[in-house]
């Protein structure tokens, strides 16, 4: 990949402060691109794009991989992820999702001590009269996620909505968290998405 | 496309006229086609080599996102996309333009007076990755236009990058090699990519500039050393020296222009703060060049200095995003070969240009701006009675209002994914022309005379 073989060439600072196994130069190379929008080490500045710092290795690999055969085909997948992911190895994707998942995650945002509440009872507890299952049931009990479930904490709350609403309108295919999105309000979302942002 | 396309050069340093196509541009394309790989803008060919759509990198094209910022300083060579067609790309300009009143003795030559529908500008382009590996990638445009039937080369980036960290934070290294002062910076708020991005061949434009914006455009040569450490503080310096009249030719470009003496040096220090969605930018750019008005000797140089101040903010969200920019420009002259010659009255003037505007755009597909341009200086008989100005006065303002439509930035037709169109009207009203309202020529025409209403169709494939 040619980004990967410039960046080898540049040497990446990330690679070279990750604690875990150092990175090849192609892995090293291409998470400096990833980093353009996703944020020096996976913390990302920006809410349209989410932070990848301490994500769950199998779900990244996961993603990277539906990016790459275009299975993950929500608006933004489209936009940005289809190209990015094209042309990464199998040795790659599971270089960077290695890199993204030692990172120390982003801290959690401050938001609204009410909804947070809402919200937290919401991931606990689910809503029975909807048949909207606890969250921590997959994601765990600090949202931290496991294996192909992703971490949720301390994620941009802006982009959890975006994503709720892809799964509830089927844009982005998953049939468990279509189930699970399909019948929330938009007051809900708002709740369980400020809990998740503030962990 | 910029907007030196458009925008008259000032009087005391008259522009290069151009010059029919040489065969040695047709070689030097030519080799550029069969020497680079075969893989590798809202250039089609950007989009070819990263696989991403013109939006990722554009905010209503050709103003950069963020990432397409990061994608200008790396040089070019962020990859991802299947395509092996070469890095080739090229843009149609097509337009119809009306003037309040017509303007005597044609817009154009072989143009009548008002209500000219023509094909502006044709370019083809060499936009991507040269060799990764070496992190060496290229903008490179050569121009046809249709108005004035001449073939030259255009804006020209070629640049060198290699990331590394600095204590502790990412820095970037970069050199470009360019053809014009401001060309390899990355935000629309400076004279070489800024508002507007297009303007009509066949309006009569803002008759005065400052020579930073883009005065010696494809008569030079400069090396640019910049660096850009953790995202947040971007430093460049460069020199710019004038090409040989025999170079000038083969490029096509006539020269004489106005020539530099030795060496310009040309600066640059911006501070990009990010928060959330939103990006600001705020800096500073320079060029001070010693010039040698005509490339004719014995009377001297000339000198100018150009101190620029410029901001932008940006917002970018999933469907609305809007954006600032604003620069103010000042340049204080030395004219003494100028009087010298006796193309200039005074020996020392001032010039002042601000241009401010703002953009909506909606889903990156339907978008409005409004803009603020005022030029305003010394007068000078001598400089500005040509223009002419009854006032000898260079002092010009107005407004540009546009609507766009772009129903390709997330991707073009099955048969050419990478077809980018814009569609547009835009209309500038002037309230002061060269110095005056009304009667501003000595001959009965007044400022509003002047206003243009555009419309274009703008492909890129």
């Amino acid at each position: 990949m040619a980004v990967a073989l410039l960046l080898a060439a540049a040497g990446c600072t990330a690679g070279e402060q990750n604690a875990s196994a150092p990175m090849t130069a192609e892995v090293a190379g291409t998470e400096h691109v990833c980093s353009s929008c996703h944020g020096l080490n996976g913390k990302s500045v920006n809410p349209t794009f989410p932070n990848l710092a301490g994500q769950q290795k199998d779900y990244l690999e996961a993603q990277l991989k539906a990016f790459r055969d275009h299975t993950r085909a929500d608006p933004h997948a489209h936009t940005y992820m289809w190209g990015m992911a094209a042309q990464l190895s199998d040795s790659t994707i599971d270089g960077l999702a290695q890199f993204f998942s030692s990172q120390a995650p982003a801290e959690g945002s401050s938001e609204n001590s009410v909804e947070v509440a809402a919200g937290k009872k919401i991931f606990d507890d689910g809503i029975a009269a909807k048949d909207v299952p606890p969250c921590m049931a997959c994601h765990g009990e600090k949202a931290e996620g496991n294996i192909t479930i992703p971490r949720l904490a301390g994620q941009h709350r802006s982009y959890l909505e975006g994503q709720l609403e892809a799964f509830a309108v089927n844009s982005r295919a998953n049939e468990i968290m279509h189930q699970n999105s399909m019948n929330l309000s938009a007051q809900e979302i708002s709740e369980v998405t400020a809990f998740l942002a503030a962990q | 496309m910029n907007r030196k396309h458009i925008r008259s050069r000032s009087a005391r340093f008259p522009a290069a006229a151009r010059g029919r196509f040489l065969p040695l541009l047709f070689l030097i394309v030519a080799a550029v086609l069969l020497l680079a790989p075969p893989r590798a803008e809202a250039l089609p060919s950007y989009a070819r080599q990263t696989g991403q759509q013109c939006a990722a990198c554009h905010n209503g094209f050709p103003e950069l996102t963020p990432y397409g910022r990061l994608f200008k300083l790396n040089g070019y060579t962020f990859g991802g996309g299947q395509s092996d067609l070469p890095p080739i790309a090229a843009m149609v300009v097509a337009g119809y333009t009306h003037t309040e009143a017509g303007q005597s003795g044609g817009a154009a030559p072989h143009f009548g007076p008002n209500n000219n529908p023509d094909i502006e500008t044709g370019s083809l382009f060499y936009g991507g990755a040269i060799a990764s590996s070496l992190g060496l990638g290229a903008f490179a445009q050569v121009t046809y236009d249709n108005v004035h039937s001449d073939l030259h080369w255009d804006n020209t980036d070629l640049r060198w990058a290699r990331a590394t960290s600095v204590l502790g934070s990412e820095t970037l290294f970069g050199v470009s090699l360019n053809n014009n002062p401001g060309v390899s910076d990355v935000w629309n708020s400076t004279p070489a990519w800024g508002y507007p991005y297009l303007l009509p061949e066949l309006g009569p434009g803002v008759p005065v500039a400052t020579v930073i914006e883009g005065h010696f455009a494809q008569q030079v040569a400069g090396l640019t050393a910049y660096t850009y450490w953790n995202r947040l503080i971007y430093a460049e310096i460069g020199g710019y020296r004038t090409l040989s009249p025999r170079t000038e030719s083969a490029l096509g470009i006539v020269p004489p222009g106005d020539a530099i003496k030795g060496i310009a040096p040309y600066w640059r220090l911006a501070v990009e703060p990010k928060w959330g969605r939103n990006t600001f930018e705020v800096g500073t750019f320079g060029l001070a060049a010693s010039v040698i008005p005509g490339d004719v000797t014995g009377f001297g140089t000339d000198h100018a200095t150009d101190v620029g101040f410029d901001v932008q903010y940006q917002f970018l969200a999933e469907r609305d995003s809007i954006s600032v920019q604003a620069s103010y420009i000042m340049e204080n002259q030395n004219l003494t070969a100028s009087q010298g010659q006796g193309i200039a009255t005074d020996t020392h003037n001032h010039l002042r240009s601000l241009h401010v505007k703002t953009s909506y755009y909606y889903d990156q597909t339907y978008g409005g701006t409004v803009g603020f341009f005022h030029i305003a200086g010394s007068g000078d008989p001598g400089l500005y009675g040509g223009l002419p100005s009854l006032n000898n006065s260079p002092n010009t303002t107005g407004w540009i209002g546009e609507v766009d439509y772009m129903p390709f930035n997330h991707g073009g037709p099955s048969f050419w994914p990478w077809l980018n169109v814009k569609l547009g009207v835009q209309y500038i009203y002037y309230d002061k022309f060269a110095g005056g309202v009304n009667n501003f020529d000595g001959a009965g025409r007044n400022a509003h005379d002047n206003n243009t209403l555009f419309f274009f169709a703008w492909m890129a494939f």
